[in-house]
């Protein structure tokens, strides 16, 4: 609104998009606005008020010079019978309309109408802000209602889409396009929208009232508007495309700082301070001078706009003047003071709009374009869903039956190829198997996360397709290699596995996945905020929280994912004890990685490229001398050492195996 | 983004650092000057149009009277004459005057407008880009001096410092201190400028008038810093909300797995619902006082016009004051209430830009504490001789030492293996060595100089160090093997790679050593890095090496073949080993087990393993055998 060139450079340097389908999305939006229906016929009639009496206010002035401020000897000159004997210009030169006679009056009766005329109008300035106001308010009340319900509807759909979507979609892109576009249409709502619709009501209003008046002097007066629109369009698209230039490298800045700062130590440690400090300058001079090229045409267009607005009065005061003067009228329009006054006044409110619209236009855009985007993820149907006759899941004994398994991400490329085996409850089957080999695929179609794609997996005899997924999941428990972890209290964090644990369960809980001590260590103990997705907790300690989470949520089936990864060989040691409690007496899948899970396990699924190429108990497999006892072996090449010292068995103890 | 740091006290300014501040313009010399030589021309030219405007009216108003007076003059009674004269405001000859010249004065003010319509423009463009070329030098040189600063502190300054922190004083801090000595500088006097001339123009024209007028100033000023001094902590107040929410849907998507393994979806909508009504709230209190504040500013704008035109209307009534010069107050109003409302934002902006920049300089100012002295001598080429002489090692200098009364000598070529818990002081012996820190107490030494008298680079570029955790720069492959000898020829960046048993996966990539790696390029696993890691290395060709000999998620065979890469590494220099292999351990020419910050035990395997009580438990434990899981030793807790 006071926008001088800066607040122009930050509406410009904003991400802009262009909708693909207008009339389609507008509908989508006016589907969630219809409730607020009401409100905006209000702040419509409002608004409509508002402009009202902007369009009205320079009209009285006119008023107020004609009637009473043109000095009265000259309108009683022009009417007097001296003047036509003279053989002055006849005809009014007066467009009054409050006074039938404004040359008749006395000085008082003049004092007595400017004071009239004054206080109108400053009932109108008190309306034009009272309304305006009003309007501001209202719309923007209907726009965060809307947008609220945009943002939680988006969020809730998001929750209903299955993970077959997630895997084809990076978080980090997904979440930046989201924030980006509710952000968009955030700021529409907050004041682009209201600014662009009273603008351009009041523009055409004004030009309305304006041809209405006179239309040949309009016509010249507004000659100025066209070359005002086309240079505002002309600097914003310039502008826009500089700055979307300068977002680039403003990136390079962003990235390289963050880079050696976190990194300072390596930096330091390779002695690369000089390198990188004379890169950095590249890209910071880069970074300059994207901004000092976007700036010129920002910093130019605030300047042309004025400029255009001085012309447009010099026109209007000097061709008006002109007439006035001569006396002739303006192919037939009768050019008074006053109308001359308020042509002026228009003419001077025009500027501000205009460029408000050219600048907003895009960003207009850009809401619609991102409000296609959300309506676009809105629609993208999930694929696992419940059946209608969908049954609520019992309570899981264990037994998992896949019976001829066939799965796919995409359809060309099947990653599970007919897998069949039967887990009675309470076995534990570890999985191995190189990378690829489709060890996570199997195991996320016990919870659904996915659906079979031929044949069928059964528990307990049902086969989940039947069973309401909430149900089923509630009864799976699930440790993931990357844990993931929210940023609230460590408590909080492990309560996730079951919301109405209460504090005693919890730390029950934590205590089984040996995480109770390391967390009476922290410095709030169970109370301890984590950072962001867990930062301050090492990866091991990670794992303990994840291993209590499941405890916690005493499921009757579980799935693991094991990791060994970053984690200190004691660490190691107290998390393979955790899982130990955990697995007993419940039917349990593991991604093994551990000897020992391995050897305890009930029965190894081997898997190579989509099938289960060997299945049996450790010893077997190793017995079998095949696949198994291959990759099992490829980790002691360098094993001569080993074996002279006669600890084989025991360094295998604590050497990861095959993972994904 | 969040700036954790104090909001600024509102109106605290602190002259001194805004001057230091300043003085980054002032640099520039007459470019600095430049931009307000603009201005004042452009504000100049801007003050004449409302002037020449006036004179159009005045030279319609008149003209048209004497047009009509003038052919009848001698039929007018002279009384009548008079009193029309009087009425108007002008003499006889100046009737005249008008008669002879009303066209030509209102044609030479038009022209005059355009002229000054193209002057106010063309310098108006020229200061706003020329202020911005310089503030964007200031930000330039600011960040470049700031980056250097950063890269160069010591590892205890970036311990105690966050990452997030230091980036924001090098980006939102240097934005607001650039805004405001870039532009809000140059705004401020270009609204003096335009107040004052403005003050003198109308008080020249009209002194009643003008003092009617007047009052407006304060009242824009005082609300406009009101407006200013609200906006900001309203716009954190959102932002902190928005994050809010953002936290939540940003967790949502990226742990979705563990939402729906756990079948919490309805927990979560439910507090992200109650997130976003939060938000929608904070929204709209903002709304509701924007909605209030933004009319108050047009009506005060409007209700002075309006009492110009009454006051200005009743003076033209009289005869003191023509209607141009009516129509031209009416636009000095606005001359007077803009820069007032400008001044008003910007001592708003100064106080943020004050905090800013006092952000900004404590950085500059902080004092590196690992500095070559000035006598420091290069280090020849090591042999690889290293001694810890009763080294204690304090964090800070306070607190707990975390290595207490440290001894080590250790023969060019040996492999030290150091043993301990998390926390055990394992780490900081080996941050000691490339000097990331100095000893509280005691010396290092490689080859008989002392860490502290020896210049930093000519040591650390003799280590080489492999991590666990290893990060990968921004640029190819073949840049990050050759990070720490950027002039190393690509022959040799192959051999290091081959070494490593990282060029086979390397060409198996489309654009081999050329693939972009880091934020934005490839994505590499675990495994990879660590032996892109050994790579680099390797490459240095260091006669002291230091290393984390645990291998991140691989696969069995990438294991095996790191393991490989790792002990040729080792082969033939004097190396510091985190030791998690039995391998590595049983080859030692040392073993360290440290506990708590001392060493407990020390000598090769088969000694200590005879010896040391604690070794064999440790071995037995930690490395072989089963553990007590009871006796579990300290956990490191990375945060604060």
């Amino acid at each position: 609104m006071f926008g001088g060139s800066h607040g122009i450079s930050r509406l410009m340097g904003q991400e802009t998009l262009k909708p693909q389908n207008v009339g389609v999305t507008l509908k989508r939006f006016a589907v969630y606005f219809r409730p607020y229906w009401f409100i905006l016929v209000v702040a419509a009639i409002i608004l409509i008020g508002a402009t009202w009496a902007q369009v009205e206010s320079p009209q009285l002035i006119g008023q107020m010079v004609d009637c009473y401020l043109t000095p009265g000897a000259v309108t009683a000159l022009g009417n007097s019978p001296l003047a036509e004997a003279g053989g002055a210009a006849s005809g009014a030169v007066t467009n009054c309309t409050m006074e039938s006679d404004p040359a008749g009056l006395s000085t008082a009766e003049r004092l007595a109408g400017l004071l009239k005329v004054s206080l109108m109008l400053v009932g109108l300035y008190l309306m034009t802000a009272v309304l305006t106001g009003a309007t501001i308010y209202l719309m923007n009340w209907s726009g965060q209602h809307v947008l609220r319900q945009m943002r939680v509807d988006l969020f809730n759909h998001l929750h209903r889409l299955s993970l077959g979507f997630y895997s084809k979609q990076e978080a980090g892109d997904l979440m930046s396009r989201i924030t980006n576009d509710t952000d968009t249409i955030q700021q529409v709502f907050n004041f682009a929208l209201v600014n662009v619709v009273s603008g351009a009501l009041l523009i055409i209003w004004i030009a309305f009232s304006m041809f209405q008046t006179s239309f040949i002097y309009a016509l010249v007066s507004l000659s100025v508007v066209p070359i005002m629109i086309i240079t505002t369009l002309w600097f914003s698209t310039q502008a826009r495309k500089a700055f979307r230039q300068t977002r680039l490298e403003m990136g390079s800045v962003n990235a390289e700082l963050q880079e050696s700062i976190s990194a300072v130590r390596e930096v330091q440690a390779f002695s690369r301070e000089q390198e990188n400090i004379e890169n950095f300058m590249e890209t910071n001079a880069a970074n300059r001078d994207a901004n000092i090229r976007a700036v010129s045409y920002t910093s130019a267009l605030a300047p042309t706009l004025q400029a255009l607005g001085y012309l447009a009065l010099a026109i209007v005061a000097g061709i008006g003047g002109v007439f006035l003067l001569r006396g002739q009228p303006l192919f037939g329009t009768v050019l008074s003071l006053g109308l001359v006054i308020t042509f002026l006044n228009y003419v001077q409110r025009f500027n501000q709009p205009i460029q408000q619209i050219a600048v907003l236009w895009t960003n207009l855009q850009s809401a619609v374009a991102g409000g296609e985007r959300i309506f676009g993820l809105m629609d993208i149907q999930p694929e696992v869903v419940d059946n209608q006759d969908a049954k609520t899941v019992p309570t899981i004994q264990g037994r998992v039956e896949f019976q001829n398994v066939y799965a796919a991400y995409k359809e060309e490329d099947s990653v599970l190829n007919g897998i069949s085996f039967v887990a009675e409850p309470g076995q534990t089957f570890a999985i191995v198997g190189p990378t690829g080999a489709g060890k996570t695929t199997l195991v996320n179609l016990i919870p659904r996360f996915y659906d079979v794609t031929g044949g069928a997996i059964l528990i307990d005899g049902l086969d989940i397709r039947y069973g309401i997924k909430e149900s089923l999941r509630e009864q799976i428990g699930i440790v993931l290699q990357d844990t993931f972890l929210f940023s609230t209290t460590v408590m909080e964090n492990i309560r996730f596995g079951r919301p109405d644990a209460t504090d005693e369960e919890v730390i029950r809980a934590a205590k089984l996945a040996h995480a109770d001590p390391f967390i009476e260590r922290l410095p709030d103990g169970y109370e301890t905020v984590l950072g962001e997705r867990g930062s301050g907790l090492s990866q091991g300690q990670r794992q303990l929280l994840s291993i209590a989470r499941a405890a916690l949520s005493d499921p009757r089936i579980l799935i693991l994912d094991e990791a060994t990864s970053s984690v200190d060989t004691r660490t190691e040691r107290l998390i393979q004890k955790a899982l130990e409690g955990l697995l007993e007496n419940r039917t349990s899948f593991v991604i093994a990685h551990r000897l020992s899970t391995i050897r305890n396990a009930d029965l190894l699924l081997v898997m190579d490229d989509g099938i289960i190429i060997e299945r049996g108990r450790h010893a077997e497999l190793l017995d079998k001398k095949g696949f198994y006892y291959d990759l099992y072996m490829s980790q002691f090449r360098r094993s001569g050492q080993s074996k002279e010292l006669g600890i084989e068995g025991q360094v295998l103890e604590h050497m990861p195996a095959a993972q994904d | 983004m969040q700036t954790s740091s104090v909001r600024p006290r509102p109106g605290g300014v602190d002259r001194k650092t805004l001057s230091r501040a300043t003085q980054y313009l002032v640099r520039y010399r007459w470019q600095a000057i430049i931009p307000y030589i603009f201005l004042l021309i452009a504000t100049l030219s801007q003050l004449m149009v409302p002037r020449m405007l006036g004179n159009i009216i005045d030279a319609i108003t008149q003209g048209t009277i004497a047009n009509r007076l003038v052919p009848i003059l001698n039929t007018i009674p002279g009384g009548f004459l008079d009193q029309i004269t009087a009425e108007i405001g002008i003499t006889e000859e100046q009737m005249f005057y008008s008669y002879e010249n009303a066209e030509r004065i209102l044609i030479t003010s038009a022209i005059a407008i355009l002229v000054f319509a193209l002057l106010r423009g063309i310098f108006a463009f020229l200061q706003t880009f020329t202020a911005e070329r310089n503030s964007q030098s200031v930000a330039f040189d600011m960040r470049n001096e700031l980056f250097a600063k950063i890269q160069g502190l010591s590892f205890s300054y970036h311990d105690r410092n966050q990452t997030g922190q230091l980036m924001i004083r090098a980006t939102d801090d240097v934005e607001k201190v650039r805004l405001f000595i870039g532009q809000g500088l140059l705004l401020a006097v270009g609204a003096i400028i335009l107040l004052v001339g403005t003050l003198v123009i109308l008080f020249s024209t009209n002194v009643q008038l003008t003092l009617i007028a007047l009052p407006i100033l304060p009242i824009a000023l005082v609300l406009f810093m009101f407006f200013g001094s609200k906006m900001g902590p309203m716009f954190s107040s959102i932002q902190k909300r928005l994050d809010k929410v953002n936290t939540i849907l940003q967790e949502n998507l990226a742990g979705i797995k563990v939402v729906k393994a756990f079948t919490r979806e309805r927990n979560q909508q439910k507090k992200f619902k109650s997130a976003a009504d939060d938000l929608m709230h904070r929204q709209l209190h903002v709304a509701r006082l924007f909605s209030i504040l933004f009319p108050i500013v047009i009506l005060i704008a409007s209700l002075g016009q309006a009492i110009v035109l009454y006051f200005g209307g009743r003076q033209i009534i009289n005869g003191t004051l023509t209607l141009g010069q009516w129509q031209e107050f009416s636009i000095y109003l606005v001359f007077l209430f803009m820069p007032a409302a400008q001044l008003g934002m910007i001592i708003t902006q100064m106080s943020q830009a004050s905090a800013s920049s006092t952000r900004i300089f404590e950085i500059l100012d902080v004092e590196n504490e690992l500095q070559d002295q000035p006598d420091a001598v290069t280090l020849p080429e090591v042999e690889g001789r290293v001694k810890f002489d009763g080294v204690t090692f304090r964090y800070f200098n306070s607190g707990e030492a975390v290595l207490n009364d440290v001894n080590i000598d250790v023969k060019p070529g040996e492999t030290v293996a150091l043993l301990g818990a998390t926390g055990s002081g394992k780490s900081t012996i080996i941050n000691l060595l490339p000097r990331f820190y100095d000893p509280s107490s005691g010396s290092i030494t490689i080859d008989g100089y002392d860490l502290r008298d020896i210049k930093l680079e000519s040591l650390r570029t003799q280590i080489g160090i492999v991590l666990q955790e290893t990060t990968l720069f921004a640029g190819t492959i073949r840049e990050n093997i050759a990070f720490g000898k950027p002039e190393a020829s690509f022959e040799d960046i192959v051999a290091a790679a081959k070494a490593a048993a990282a060029h086979v996966e390397i060409m198996a990539f489309p654009e081999g050593y050329e693939t972009p790696v880091g934020e934005r390029g490839t994505t590499l696993s675990g495994g990879q890095k660590q032996r892109i890691a050994i790579a680099r290395a390797l490459l240095l060709d260091p006669r002291i090496l230091i290393l984390d000999d645990s291998t991140s998620s691989v696969d069995l065979v990438t294991e095996a073949q790191i393991q490989e890469a790792l002990d040729e590494l080792m082969e033939g220099r004097t190396s510091f080993v985190i030791a998690q292999r039995i391998s590595t351990v049983i080859n030692a020419d040392q073993i360290l087990v440290l506990d708590q910050g001392r060493i407990v035990a020390s000598g090769n395997h088969e000694i200590l393993l005879e010896e040391s009580e604690i070794y064999a438990e440790i071995y037995n434990s930690q490395l072989i055998g089963d553990i007590d899981d009871e006796d579990f030793g300290e956990v490191e807790f990375i945060g604060e």
